[in-house]
């Protein structure tokens, strides 16, 4: 007996009654299709990476731009989070893109760096929420981003041993692993 | 639906049939197989095949898709699961579906069902300890519900001869309340650990903070080593499934001293229904199975069958199990089948901040926490309600998460991020809970599963004494921590459903009067004797303390009475 006899054995356990296709999917563990996802437009996909890289820029390390920090929030807006979210986000980063042309006549992405961080501190003032998701996914992409990761942090995969309670040594950076 | 039905023959016997892969199916497995039963286990969940199937086990945090994160998928699949905090997105392919998995709640019941081979025994937090006199006498001598039919002395070798196998690494403190392990040397406490420690001991005498006693190999001795597994490393992703076999599952401990027998046959995907009962002679005769994937039946016949397969479950098995003799469920004469629910109540506690320490680092990701004895209702102290508590809980230092909330960016935020943060401790109480008749779960009388069972529906709740407890719960953490030095103190209770902390327990409790119990003292049904409930549905009361070992102990030692009593030709 294959899946879909067995599928058909639960709709006659459930009285006979015919599935509709997208329930038979659904019990096969088919992806099924709950309306439309928000995707980014190449333009919004470099707005993200521009202010991401503000929340995180490169240093002695490589910044959120360098790893890819934008494509980890554009799939977990997409992925995990309500269409209505989706929608609030994206709409707060065009907001956020306007508020820049009217203040310095561009888009974030063409402006110096000093401008670009005064519209994240005008930002924070106007739209905490979206600077606070935006902040977050930032660092959780950033930090488990094998650059993040490798470079930023201090990356051991299999420690081998235990010790608890030693000296830090001196330039010390915080364990990648928790 | 005839022709699906293959009937129990020859080829479909065995000595031993074994309901679930688990703790205690593992064990029943372990013991029966070696002490020469040809033994069927059969499990409802998918095959997990040691090592090569921990997918997750091995990945780098860029291998995850989301990091982790919840998908909204996984919210749609699993509205219940997705409650509380136990599952996550990483180990999301190891749990049932709700939306296929149906159950109801008359009143909420958080239901933790693993769907693979090994069971919780991949997914537990591996916190091990021995019960006490002051848990096995409780009842008795408070005139609540009904005496365990055992005591300490009853289970003390078999925990000693679990543990061994098992490797339980621990401090031994020689305390009445929770007896000492046969340990492997302890995980070392942080610095933090160490100094609240002192400050415990010294501010509150009768209390004592150690480190816990967890089911991870400090040191792999020749009992280990000799069935392929290897020390811990220090990774803390257990909950994947480790590929060092460093602490204990079915799959690292008990399944291959079984398989290595040649006398075991697993299957997974096969989800029993019932066991059969013959009114001839006066015991079961086997089971029926409908595999979970094609719905086929077959049934299986053995001379004993241990029923292992997780107290909410096991206990649903044998309410399914109805024929003239047993009409409300297989050995329920006593109607106590499927009632005395309990679980441990939890999710209350304090957190505070250490100043100290910040020249302190560690080397290495412990995968265990500290623990605090119950002190509460031991000799002089008497309280507003019976029973006790214990904390489980322990230091970390902050890591790139700890400025995140903050409102800094920029390179000074990453700066702050890549160093490590401030030293923090909490503590989590876990309660004991009460045995209530009137907390129970059954089975709906119309609506059934896809697997065509029917619904098991929880009514269970916490009561008064556990409610007076959480007071003290909250409250002693937030004194505890606060003596200690630590600072910005803050009690919590985030509130407690039965089934969160996954220690559900007592549906078909053990007694010494079959008018009033399901089980006698070695486990057995008191009025079919040939079938065995070793898992938390045979407990009588819940202590305060992780009950897993405890489970191991009793099958094991329920095991070697089977075969004992098979020799006999008793059953």
């Amino acid at each position: 007996m294959n899946r879909r006899e067995a599928v058909q054995r639960i709709s006659l356990l459930m009285g006979g009654v015919a599935l509709s296709g997208p329930v038979v999917s659904g019990i096969l563990g088919e992806k099924t299709h709950f309306g439309d996802s928000v995707y980014a437009t190449p333009q919004q996909e470099k707005l993200l990476a521009e202010l991401a890289d503000v929340i995180i820029p490169t240093t002695d390390t490589p910044g959120a731009k360098a790893a890819g920090a934008e494509q980890f929030i554009i799939r977990v807006i997409r992925d995990c989070h309500p269409m209505e979210e989706q929608k609030e986000f994206y709409a707060s980063l065009d907001t956020f893109e306007k508020d820049s042309k009217a203040a310095f006549g561009k888009g974030f992405v063409a402006l110096t760096n000093d401008q670009k961080v005064s519209m994240v501190k005008k930002l924070i003032e106007t739209d905490r929420n979206f600077f606070k998701r935006m902040k977050n996914y930032t660092a959780v992409g950033y930090f488990t981003s094998e650059i993040g990761a490798t470079q930023a942090l201090e990356y051991l995969e299999t420690p081998g041993r235990l010790e608890a309670c030693i000296p830090i040594k001196p330039g010390q950076k915080a364990w990648a692993l928790g | 639906m005839a022709n699906l039905n293959i009937r129990a023959t020859e080829e479909n016997s065995y000595d031993a049939i074994i309901i679930g892969s688990g703790v205690t199916g593992g064990w029943a497995a372990k013991e029966l197989t070696e002490k020469g039963l040809k033994v069927l286990m059969l499990e409802r969940g998918r095959k997990l095949d040691h090592v090569t199937d921990y997918e997750n086990a091995t990945k780098a945090p860029w291998e995850f898709e989301h990091a982790g994160l919840m998908t909204m998928e996984q919210k749609r699949t699993h509205p219940k699961l997705t409650r509380d905090g136990f599952y996550d997105a990483t180990t999301d392919g190891y749990w049932m579906k709700d939306v296929d998995a149906l159950y109801h709640e008359d009143k909420r019941f958080d239901w933790f069902r693993p769907n693979i081979v090994g069971g919780k025994s991949i997914l537990w937090g591996r916190q091990s300890y021995r019960w006490s006199d002051f848990d096995f006498e409780a009842n008795a001598k408070e005139g609540i519900a009904v005496d365990w039919p055992i005591r300490y002395k009853d289970i003390a070798p078999w925990y000693s001869y679990v543990e061994k196998h098992a490797g339980i690494s621990g401090e031994k403190l020689g305390l009445p309340q929770l007896p000492d392990s046969e340990f492997l040397p302890p995980m070392e406490m942080f610095c933090v650990e160490k100094e609240v420690r002192k400050r415990i001991e010294k501010n509150f005498p009768g209390r004592t903070m150690t480190i816990g006693r967890v089911a991870n190999l400090s040191e792999a001795r020749k009992e280990q080593l000799g069935v392929g597994r290897a020390p811990c490393q220090y990774r803390n992703k257990c909950r994947l499934g480790c590929p060092y076999g460093a602490y204990f599952s079915s799959q690292s401990c008990t399944l291959p001293p079984a398989a290595a027998t040649g006398l075991l046959t697993l299957r997974p995907d096969s989800i029993v229904a019932e066991i059969l009962y013959d009114e001839n002679k006066q015991r079961a005769t086997g089971v029926r199975v409908v595999d979970s994937e094609t719905l086929d039946e077959r049934e299986y016949s053995a001379k004993i069958i241990f029923v292992c397969g997780s107290a909410m479950a096991s206990a649903g098995i044998l309410l399914n199990s109805t024929s003239n003799r047993f009409p409300n469920g297989l050995g329920n004469d006593s109607e106590q089948l499927g009632h005395n629910l309990m679980d441990h109540h939890f999710h209350v506690g304090a957190n505070g901040k250490w100043e100290g320490d910040l020249d302190k680092y560690y080397y290495g990701r412990r995968a265990n926490g500290i623990y605090i004895p119950r002190y509460r209702n031991i000799g002089k102290d008497k309280r507003d309600y019976v029973r006790g508590f214990g904390y489980q809980g322990g230091g970390r230092r902050g890591d790139w998460k700890h400025n995140v909330a903050e409102l800094s960016f920029g390179a000074t935020y990453k700066d702050a991020a890549t160093k490590p943060g401030p030293w923090t401790m909490g503590l989590i109480a876990f309660g004991e809970t009460l045995p209530y008749y009137e907390n129970r779960m059954y089975l709906h009388k119309t609506d059934k599963d896809k697997w065509g069972l029917p619904l098991i529906v929880f009514d269970a709740e916490f009561k008064e004494n556990e409610k007076k407890m959480r007071i003290d719960m909250a409250n002693d953490a937030a004194e505890m921590l606060e003596t200690s030095g630590l600072k910005n103190v803050k009690p919590y209770d985030t509130g407690s459903y039965p089934g969160m902390a996954i220690h559900e327990m007592g549906t078909a409790r053990m007694g010494r009067d079959p008018k009033t119990s399901v089980l006698n003292a070695h486990n057995q049904i008191h009025a079919v004797p040939n079938v065995f409930m070793t898992d938390g549905a045979c407990m009588t009361s819940s202590s305060c303390v992780n009950p897993s070992l405890t489970y191991m102990a009793l099958t094991a030692r329920a095991a070697d009475h089977a075969v004992k009593e098979l020799k006999k030709k008793n059953l």
